[in-house]
């Protein structure tokens, strides 16, 4: 691939099919009951099919694996409430995740919500691949995931190939591969030329801005869609930004929180598809989804961005 | 393409202290005879393996068998391995530490428990206390309910590091046999509690460094090695000092 102008990328927003609106978002249904009417978002396109979805999911690590405790699970349950009553549909776990996929499972059968999710998960075993697919789809309680990539790329040289026997044999609809915290950047460039993957993983925030060089340029290049994990560093970047008074600039996003401000960051992103920030709070479930309302940033603006919360963290 | 030394320790935190800790509320809510019996159990062992020249070795090992046993089940399956299948891995080993201390109840020559007045001793007695008494109640100090204890007998982080001080306690041939698993354990709970930034890993971590020590220094001095008599198992001698 050849090197990618940054700001020729930028300008391809447009040509990613950003479909901003600004109508307003009611905050999350608490409790259960999921609203019929989906509030209108910023959805962003899957390259490979033109299918657009929700500029921003849900993750699922340490918050939703909560085991056996009812109480917990009925809290999850309010979050993907929160999540869907706002306009979310993606919903990404592991195998990885100890009880989350169980969990989410639970959640989806409470809510008699299996249509509105947009499923990813992951296969991450150096061992029997279907059979651990098998097992995820149990913990879902669906037949068909939207979306399964190679966790870590680990046993990529088999899984890989069976998901994309899946794919063909219409048991599966998107192929993916993920990375976190920055890891495998070769073995994952190298993944990304030479096979025809829908989506991309990656981690991506104002602070970790390492993809920008590369790995983003080449997913558009590629056609390739991007979910970004680790929006918040797994929640420190709030945590470490708790009490700091927005920017000015902020207010001309229509941002309420640092984290809407992250997330339209990133969302701005002509590369980046859905991020997926984790929750345990139904609120903030709620305000994460509002971050794809109204404007976002430009390429200035997100520059403006990175530059305010590096020097603050 | 499938190194698994590209993850780090933090990688392998799968839960929060909130769920975490939640783990112990239900339990000693739904089974609080259960955890209140093996509590119970672990004092009485403990009073039994501080006095000096008691003759209740078997009942000691016996009662830290079930102890072991309930704890697996009750605790590490039931609660903790659905939020940690990391655990699935280890809990072989605590089935292997309840066989051992049957086998050694069962033994002709069981270990024999009793204050030796060495160093050896202080730091078993130490580490019991700390287990029974002290660890349960720390997260009170961090703002924790006292429904959320982990209570020796029960939890499984208090009962494997008591178990280093019931070990060290008690003398005879092969004893060390009963440490690896609880040190294991101690070892792997001190990573946990590490990565989620709870300072009782410290506790974890010296107490699994004093076993080791202590354990060589009685190897050194051929405690460990010697085989005790029938006369010893029936009339200990007097303390020395």
């Amino acid at each position: 691939m050849s090197e990618i102008d940054r700001r020729r990328f930028m300008q391809g927003a447009g040509a990613l099919g950003l479909s901003a609106s600004l109508g307003a978002l009611m905050p999350g249904v608490a409790h259960g009951a999921l609203r019929k009417d989906v509030p209108d978002i910023i959805r962003k396109q899957v390259p490979s099919t033109g299918e657009a979805i929700p500029a921003v999911g849900l993750g699922s690590w340490i918050t939703f694996n909560v085991g056996n405790d009812m109480a917990l699970r009925d809290q999850c349950a309010d979050v993907v409430s929160a999540f869907f009553n706002a306009g979310g549909r993606m919903i990404d776990s592991s195998p990885m995740y100890g009880s989350a996929q169980e969990v989410i499972g639970y959640c989806l059968d409470k809510l008699g919500a299996h249509d509105r999710v947009f499923s990813t998960d992951k296969v991450w075993t150096s061992g029997d691949g279907l059979d651990q697919i098998s097992e995820t789809r149990k913990r879902w309680n669906t037949r068909k995931f939207d979306l399964l990539q190679v966790h870590n790329l680990l046993g990529i040289n088999d899984n890989l190939p069976l998901l994309f026997r899946l794919k063909n044999e219409g048991q599966l609809r998107y192929v993916g591969v993920t990375t976190s915290h920055g890891r495998r950047t070769e073995d994952l460039i190298a993944v990304m030329k030479n096979e025809r993957l829908d989506f991309v993983q990656v981690t991506y925030n104002p602070v970790d801005r390492k993809v920008e060089e590369y790995l983003l340029p080449l997913a558009y290049d590629r056609g390739i869609a991007v979910i970004v994990n680790r929006p918040f560093r797994g929640g420190s970047l709030l945590d470490q930004l708790e009490g700091e008074p927005l920017p000015e600039f902020a207010a001309e996003l229509e941002v309420e929180s640092w984290a809407q401000l992250i997330l339209k960051y990133l969302i701005a992103h002509p590369s980046v598809t859905c991020p997926i920030p984790a929750t345990t709070n139904p609120a903030h479930a709620a305000e994460n989804m509002r971050a794809a309302t109204g404007r976002l940033p430009d390429d200035k603006m997100r520059e403006q961005i990175a530059a305010v919360i590096g020097v603050l963290i | 393409m499938t190194e698994w030394w590209d993850y780090g320790l933090a990688d392998f935190l799968l839960f929060s202290p909130r769920v975490y800790y939640r783990l112990f509320e239900t339990m000693n809510s739904v089974w609080w005879m259960a955890v209140l019996a093996a509590f119970v159990a672990g004092l009485v062992a403990a009073g039994m393996a501080m006095r000096h020249g008691h003759r209740g070795n078997r009942v000691i090992l016996v009662l830290l068998s079930l102890i072991w046993a309930w704890a697996s089940y009750g605790f590490v399956w039931q609660y903790y391995q659905p939020i940690n299948w990391a655990v699935a891995y280890i809990l072989p080993g605590f089935v292997i530490e309840v066989l051992l201390l049957l086998v050694f109840a069962a033994r002709p020559l069981p270990l024999r428990f009793g204050w030796r007045g060495d160093l050896t001793s202080y730091v078993g007695a130490a580490i019991m206390v700390v287990a029974i008494v002290i660890y349960p109640f720390v997260g009170l100090l961090e703002g924790r309910d006292l429904i959320q204890a982990e209570l020796f007998g029960s939890a499984a982080d208090p009962t494997a590091l008591g178990t280093l001080g019931f070990v060290l306690m008690a003398r005879g041939t092969w004893r060390w046999l009963l440490l690896p698993v609880p040190l294991i354990w101690c070892a792997f709970a001190a990573a946990t509690l590490w990565v989620m930034d709870q300072q009782i890993a410290y506790v974890m971590l010296i107490a699994v460094w004093l076993t080791i020590f202590s354990g060589w220094l009685d190897l050194k001095n051929g405690v460990t090695t010697r085989r005790l008599t029938k006369a010893e198992l029936a009339d200990p001698p007097p303390i020395s000092d």
